[in-house]
């Protein structure tokens, strides 16, 4: 494990040094390559599928909403990406219809997340429009979860951090210059854009996760600790296992202001085995980012 | 040219990725199979279950007796009074089945003789009761006495209305805590009154909680603690009624006053239920608890989960409405 560990922080250390191959400018900066910094929000919907074992063998399902506030800094070398976001969704457990009366399975889950990115170019995979970069992520994660019909065990919380390497592969769609279009009786002059379609790919090397113990519920309130968050937490484990795959396709578009927005879908799935019984969760978003430019 | 050729690519790698979900998580479990819930039920139990040994159960035999009624044309009802039978050989009131059409209890309370009739307190004990949140009370034995009926752990109540009955009864020379047929609550509630008849911290028990698949398999003890709580203090002496509706968390009360040399138990052994029950949904949607600690005495005895001894033994005599022994054998004691 020690070995694992370190070996996937060495790979992690030197991706940096990937940056001595980056070459050739990059639609999300400026021609000259300068690096652009961009305070960036976004809105989307946000669908989760999970399923805890410690209480229930069923998929519970729903929809909610995603908000996040971050930064973007990016020049033709590298990128790098910071994003707190906040989403939260109701949802139902997929349980199979009833003779009589259908069981009450709802609830609801919030999570805070936290995201940290660096991406360096890799000139010698960039060919024509297409621009391959690498490097790696922070992601974590911590789920609020409630769902009364599971009663002492109501409440679900854990946390889910991964370390994981990153891929990105992107296209530039800029328009270079001018261009007028006839649609019969319509004539319209198109202006120059820069703008470029990315699919990134993260992929956890460390998969760390805090869950529950055994039982998932624990008698600690009566055990002296008067701080809540102390016996909630008091039989919870730190592990290091699992995976967790997370990838992002995005349209940017910059406008000539030099703020930019995006469309973008973003799939997520962790499988957290923890100490006992193991957590699947995976979610999509389809999200709505703004990019405003600052000059720090 | 080249987004054509991209965007298939892109959107091609795309969905697969999303598809992957189903292929990296196990298959959908959910299921209406009698079978598949009975063995599942059966096993979260054989896991996590705290009082295997206490109650001397085979499970491996219950499993056998159980399983056998059942068959793949089982109707949903069938399959209820299956598993909730199978889940009331535990004898324990914290094990449930919770079908959105019923709710199986083993009914501890309707097992022994009852100690508590409420009507006889108020006609002939307390004519002028005040009530102040969860707390029924007022002066007995010409004012000498306090008395408090709490009759559920359910009930919430604030620092400052336990505040207003202990201050009203502060000059009284002992206070009578009734606690019959609270058949318990929150655990929340308990250290909030207990908490009021200590000045310092008091070590009254354990909790061991399952942490393997063994019967025997336990995580080391947490000392069950009686800190101190805000508000105002009663150093006097406190006479508890239980009876054997006094279940789950007056249960944890009373093991909790065997620490209090200020505080005597009086009536009947507790119902019990010392174990903190976990919940949990069958693959058909059903949810289900069950206790998973064990609550130990100072000694480590296990004894709490099926009553705690009174200090004082008093039985409520039926034949007689106008009187309530165990009230009466209180007040002796605190003449």
């Amino acid at each position: 494990m020690q070995k694992f560990i370190f070996s996937s922080l060495l790979v992690l250390g030197l991706l940096p040094n990937q940056e001595t191959l980056a070459a050739g400018p990059d639609p999300a900066t400026d021609s000259a390559g300068a690096r652009r910094r961009y305070f960036q929000s976004y809105v989307g919907s946000y669908q989760p599928v999970l399923r805890d074992y410690a209480t229930s063998p069923l998929f519970y399902g729903g929809s909610g909403l995603s908000l996040g506030i971050g930064w973007l800094k990016c020049s033709s070398n590298q990128e790098r990406s910071f994003l707190m976001q906040l989403s939260g969704a109701f949802t139902n457990a997929r349980a199979p219809k009833s003779d009589f009366l259908e069981a009450p399975v709802s609830g609801y889950m919030i999570q805070l997340g936290m995201r940290h990115q660096r991406l360096w170019a890799i000139n010698r995979l960039n060919t024509g429009p297409f621009k391959v970069k690498a490097g790696g992520a922070f992601y974590s994660d911590q789920n609020f979860r409630l769902n009364t019909a599971l009663q002492n065990n109501a409440g679900g919380l854990e946390n889910i951090t991964n370390l994981m390497v990153s891929g990105q592969i992107s296209m530039d769609l800029s328009r270079k210059s001018e261009r007028t279009i006839n649609l019969l009786v319509v004539k319209r002059t198109l202006r120059p854009v820069q703008r470029h379609l990315r699919l990134l790919v993260n992929v956890g090397v460390l998969n760390f996760n805090y869950r529950p113990g055994y039982s998932y519920t624990f008698e600690s309130e009566l055990t002296g600790k008067t701080v809540s968050l102390l016996w909630i937490l008091s039989n919870y484990k730190w592990s290091m296992n699992g995976y967790r795959l997370h990838t992002e396709l995005e349209y940017f578009r910059q406008a000539s202001s030099g703020n930019a927005y995006s469309w973008s879908y973003v799939w997520d799935a962790a499988h957290v085995p923890g100490r006992f019984e193991a957590m699947q969760l995976a979610s999509h978003q389809i999200k709505y980012t703004l990019y405003f430019r600052t000059r720090k | 040219m080249a987004m054509k050729k991209f965007l298939p690519i892109l959107l091609t790698a795309l969905l697969g990725l999303s598809a992957c979900e189903k292929a990296l998580f196990k298959s959908d479990q959910a299921s209406s199979d009698p079978f598949v819930n009975f063995d599942y039920l059966w096993q979260e139990v054989d896991k996590k279950y705290s009082y295997f040994e206490l109650k001397n159960l085979d499970w491996q035999q219950i499993r056998t007796k159980y399983r056998s009624r059942l068959s793949s044309s089982t109707t949903e009802e069938e399959l209820f009074n299956v598993l909730g039978g199978m889940i009331n050989e535990l004898r324990d009131d914290h094990s449930n089945l919770n079908a959105p059409f019923n709710f199986s209890r083993y009914n501890l309370p309707l097992k022994s003789k009852p100690n508590f009739n409420w009507r006889t307190i108020e006609e002939h004990y307390l004519p002028n009761i005040w009530y102040t949140g969860a707390f029924a009370h007022d002066f007995l034995d010409s004012g000498r006495v306090g008395y408090i009926r709490y009759g559920s752990f359910l009930s919430n109540f604030s620092e400052a209305e336990l505040n207003f009955v202990l201050n009203r009864y502060a000059n009284t020379k002992g206070l009578i805590l009734d606690l019959r047929s609270n058949g318990g609550g929150s655990v929340f509630n308990v250290m909030p009154i207990l908490g009021r008849f200590v000045e310092a911290p008091v070590a009254a028990g354990y909790f061991i909680t399952r942490n393997g698949p063994k019967h025997t398999d336990f995580g080391p003890r947490e000392t069950y603690q009686i800190t101190p709580t805000p508000g105002t203090r009663y150093n006097k002496k406190v006479m508890v009624l239980m009876d054997r509706g006094s279940y789950s968390a007056t249960t944890l009360f009373a093991l909790g006053t065997k620490a209090l040399p200020n505080v005597v138990l009086v009536g009947d052994t507790t119902g019990g239920g010392g174990g903190l029950p976990n919940g949990g949904q069958l693959p058909n949607g059903w949810s289900y608890r069950f206790s998973v600690s064990q609550l130990l005495d100072l000694n480590g005895d296990n004894y709490a989960e099926e009553g705690v001894p009174p200090d004082i033994y008093a039985t409520f005599d039926w034949s007689d409405l106008s009187k309530d022994e165990i009230l009466e054998r209180a007040l002796l004691e605190l003449k």
